[in-house]
């Protein structure tokens, strides 16, 4: 028994020590391999395009993320809790459309508040379809999501809706201390997400509801409201990028967000936080979200056919996921 | 043995009355009538799928009533909700673990009651508290490691301590012994004492007939989802336990041994596992059933694992039918090449898919005999699963139910009939009656030593020494990963106080059996 168990003062079946030591190799593999993949794609890029590094550049990679990585920080949340959500794009969409809607007729902070508002509300819709009727996520949202994009093209005639006045575009284009408001707000989502995940007892529900339900359930969590939470904070989020990235482009429209859904699926996948729920971190959909940015500027500075980022993109999500699994294999045996 | 002053307090901390609960057409538990009293320990004994479980899953709200009246502390309690029964002081440490294998050990003792501060949890102050809670368990697990890593027995103590930790009036424990150990198992009971004592309520299920009759004041036997009979347990002896819960009265394993003659199926020498086995050798021949018994923590379990090729830093070298074969280093290797299988002691869900029926998981690995053209003989296919969950007395007809609706101990039945029926030449069976009510024990035993003696070799390994010493023709006793002396049944007849003087190593230590073979050689 020389270091084997090292939990337990009652040996039961030791591990040897050399075992030891495979698993803790597979284990560095697969808590810190993300960030070796960070660093590699970083030092491509500052190939490929030498102005990569350059401070503009990377403000500007990080402001036109940031309603991404926004709805990352909600997804993430719905996929440790055991979740899934596929209506973030068409939430997205009714909050931009909605806040620029209203921005033209009314002041710009309603149009805000209403948008976020909106999304809320959707969030609880998804809540309430998967845990009062128990629909499957996937399918509820898939609904969810042509139901609000549905309602909202309704609503909004299929137009855009330009906004030019500064009171609807400082959200998404005023600086601060030289860095774009949209990157700060993203900062903060992302801090506050953090702090959930990690620091709240709500956090620490969401992974025990997502790791195993029905012991939870019968430790007295209340597992619906706590899955339920995600997917309003989720739906609360998507609607905070939506409006964010309206403000961005000066217009709102019903067809915004269309790939927002799978990229920040993609997002979080890539950080290795795994789709079976139960497991996860707010640090390692950031480090997702950094390599998607930065393979987004290689591609866009290079000026090739963006068809091969999608292939590029595609091949990275399928390999981190493919990875990951073999790590857990290793893992167990 | 029963202290006066818990005795002489007449209140009541349980009322039944004319408890019922279906599922389906299976009558799980009929018109039960149970009171039990404040601050006793009232065990729960009865054969496997005689209700206790679904009797405790009601209290705890897990399952909900169909009929009657449920009282706790006087209070009605309506029943199905975990959270009602958790508000009334009620913790369960339920038969099957509960435990969130992503989250870590500390996390999981406070499930669902988190230690925080406006929402904020308090993650040093659940440390604080785990470790204190460790200390009084007196035992050493890091509150930071993810509890899927550990050992089944250390999981169950993570169960135990979070129905501890909570202020708890009645604590229900359903089989919590199984998986542990002597020691941590006479620690648990100390620990039920200290709590009577502190006037905790206790219900207790256990198969363990000494233990209940060792911890516990008052004993209620159920047999058939009714309630047979409650008395003090000074009024029951080990054999009227049996006698009521089966209406028979208690078998046996027959000890008459003779010598295998068979060839030797599998000899292993030098078989080492860095921190685990120093030198093991063995061997076992068709027909007989080699049992190896010792301590927990000794190495049995270890020894079974590199034969079954689970442990890839195990070495050694390896005959079968005297034919020299490669040292196995996966589980399909051993299996497909060595024809070598492994029942794993922990079952639950290596064994088992829940959601099928009974014949499909008996008849999975060998689909082939009862199909016809690829397609499977639905007739056939019952009809051998019938047959082979036969030997079991298993409580329900072997139907197309999946395997979920059977109780805890039917469950292992089939894990145990799916495993003989995958007809291996050596057949590695670790803890094969843990949860299996006593008369079913002596079934499952037999059912191995039919097993090996259709020409099979049999390794087996039990905590329970008892248990060993009734089935093995051949014994080596393994003392801290070496082998530390042999018994032939045949011409010995030890006790579990040999065994155990050799275990502890009070035997001489001057003098160690080696192994058979090399005297042979
Ligand atoms: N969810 C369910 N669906 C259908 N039948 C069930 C279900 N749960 C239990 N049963 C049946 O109810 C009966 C009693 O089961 P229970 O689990 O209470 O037995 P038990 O006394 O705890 O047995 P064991 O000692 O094996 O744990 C069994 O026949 C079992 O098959
Ligand atoms: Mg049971």
């Amino acid at each position: 028994m020389t270091n084997g168990t090292s939990t337990e003062t009652i040996p039961v079946g030791p591990t040897p020590a050399a075992d030891e030591r495979r698993l803790d190799a597979v284990r560095v593999a697969q808590n810190y391999g993300i960030y070796a993949v960070l660093v590699v794609i970083v030092i491509v890029a500052t190939i490929v395009y030498s102005g990569f590094l350059s401070p503009d550049n990377i403000k500007l990679v990080l402001s036109q993320n940031a309603p991404l990585g926004i709805v990352a920080v909600g997804m993430t949340l719905v996929i440790i809790g055991g979740g899934f959500d596929l209506s973030v794009g068409a939430i997205f969409a009714v909050s931009g459309t909605a806040a620029a809607m209203i921005a033209t007729h009314h002041g710009a902070a309603e149009g805000f508040v209403v948008g976020v508002a909106l999304g809320l509300v959707c969030g609880l819709i998804n809540a309430i379809v998967i845990t009062r009727f128990r629909v499957n996520p996937f399918v509820a949202t898939l609904g969810s999501s042509s139901l609000f994009s549905g309602v909202i093209m309704l609503i909004s005639n299929s137009n855009p809706f330009f906004v030019e006045k500064t009171s609807f575009t400082w959200l998404g284009q005023t600086k601060l201390l030289g860095v774009q408001l949209p990157t700060i707000l993203l900062g903060i989502v992302f801090l506050l997400g953090w702090l959930v995940l990690n620091r709240s007892v709500y956090g620490r529900r969401v992974l025990a509801v997502g790791g195993n339900p029905e012991a939870s359930r019968l430790a007295g969590v209340r597992t619906d409201l706590v899955q339920g939470g995600t997917y309003v904070i989720s739906g609360l989020l998507a609607a905070f990028a939506g409006a964010i990235s309206a403000s961005q482009l000066s217009v709102g429209q019903g067809t915004a967000g269309g790939t927002m859904a799978l990229q920040s699926i993609a997002v979080v996948v890539i950080g290795g936080t795994s789709l079976l729920g139960g497991e996860g971190s707010m640090t390692r959909t950031a480090v997702g979200l950094l390599i998607l940015a930065t393979l987004d500027n290689i591609f866009f500075s290079l000026a090739v056919d963006t068809n091969w980022q999608l292939i590029s993109q595609g091949i990275i999500v399928i390999g981190a996921v493919a990875l990951d699994q073999l790590f857990r294999r290793m893992r167990t045996k | 043995m029963v202290p006066e002053a818990t005795v002489a307090d007449r209140e009541t901390a349980v009322r039944c009355t004319a408890v019922s609960r279906s599922f389906g057409h299976t009558k799980a538990v009929v018109d039960v009538d149970l009171s039990v009293r404040r601050g006793e320990i009232h065990a729960l004994v009865g054969a496997n799928g005689a209700g206790k479980s679904t009797l405790l899953g009601m209290l705890s709200g897990r399952i909900a009533p169909s009929d009657g009246d449920l009282q706790i502390f006087g209070r009605k309690l309506q029943g199905g909700r975990p959270r009602e029964s958790r508000a009334a002081s009620i913790a369960i440490v339920y038969q099957e673990l509960t435990i969130v294998p992503l989250l870590s050990a500390a996390a999981n003792v406070f499930l669902g009651e988190e230690l925080g501060h406006g929402g904020a949890i308090e993650e040093r102050r659940m440390q604080r508290r785990f470790a204190e809670l460790c200390r009084e368990f007196e035992v050493e697990i890091d509150g930071t490691t993810v509890a899927g890593e550990l050992t089944v027995a250390t999981q169950q103590l993570l169960e135990i301590m979070r129905a501890v930790q909570r202020q708890t009036k009645l604590l229900l424990l359903d089989e919590p012994t199984a998986s542990l150990s002597h020691r941590e198992r006479d620690f648990l009971l100390g620990l039920m004492r200290r709590l009577r004592d502190d006037g905790v309520t206790i219900i207790f299920v256990s198969h363990n007939l000494d233990e209940v009759i060792a911890v516990s004041d008052t004993v209620t036997v159920m047999r058939n989802a009714r309630k047979i009979e409650t008395a003090p347990v000074g009024r029951w002896t080990k054999s009227d336990l049996v006698e009521a819960m089966t209406g028979e009265a208690p078998a046996r394993v027959s000890r008459e041994r003779r010598a295998p003659r068979g060839e030797v199926v599998l000899e292993a020498s030098d078989v080492s596992l860095p921190g685990a086995l120093v030198d093991i050798s063995l061997d076992v021949r068709a027909g007989e059933v080699l049992g190896l018994a010792g301590l927990v923590g000794s190495g049995r379990t270890s020894l079974l694992r590199s034969l079954a090729g689970l442990e890839p830093a195990s070495s050694g070298t390896l005959k079968i039918r005297g034919k020299d074969r490669p040292w196995p280093r996966s589980p399909r290797q051993a299996l497909r090449k060595l024809d070598i299988a492994l029942l794993p002691e922990d079952r639950k869900g290596q064994g088992l898919v829940l959601g099928m029926s009974v014949p499909d998981n008996v008849t999975m690995t060998d689909l082939g005999t009862v199909s016809r053209g690829g397609l499977v003989n639905d007739r056939a296919q019952l009809a051998k699963a019938r047959a082979l969950m036969e030997p079991f007395r298993l409580n329900r007809k072997v139907d197309r139910y999946p395997v979920s609706e059977l109780s805890g101990g039917g469950q292992q039945k089939v894990v145990l009939a799916k495993y003989l029926n995958q007809n291996p030449s050596v057949m590695l069976v670790d803890e094969p009656t843990r949860g299996i009510d006593v008369a079913a024990k002596v079934e499952v035993l037999n059912a191995v030593r039919e097993f090996a003696q259709r020409g099979k070799a049999v390794i087996l390994t039990s905590s329970e020494i008892e248990e060993v010493l009734d089935v093995s023709d051949r014994i080596l006793v393994i003392v801290a990963g070496r082998v530390g002396g042999e018994f032939e049944m045949d011409s010995e007849s030890p006790g579990v106080r040999d065994v155990l003087d050799l275990a502890f190593e009070l035997d001489d230590p001057t003098a160690p059996v080696t192994s058979r073979s090399a005297e042979e050689s």
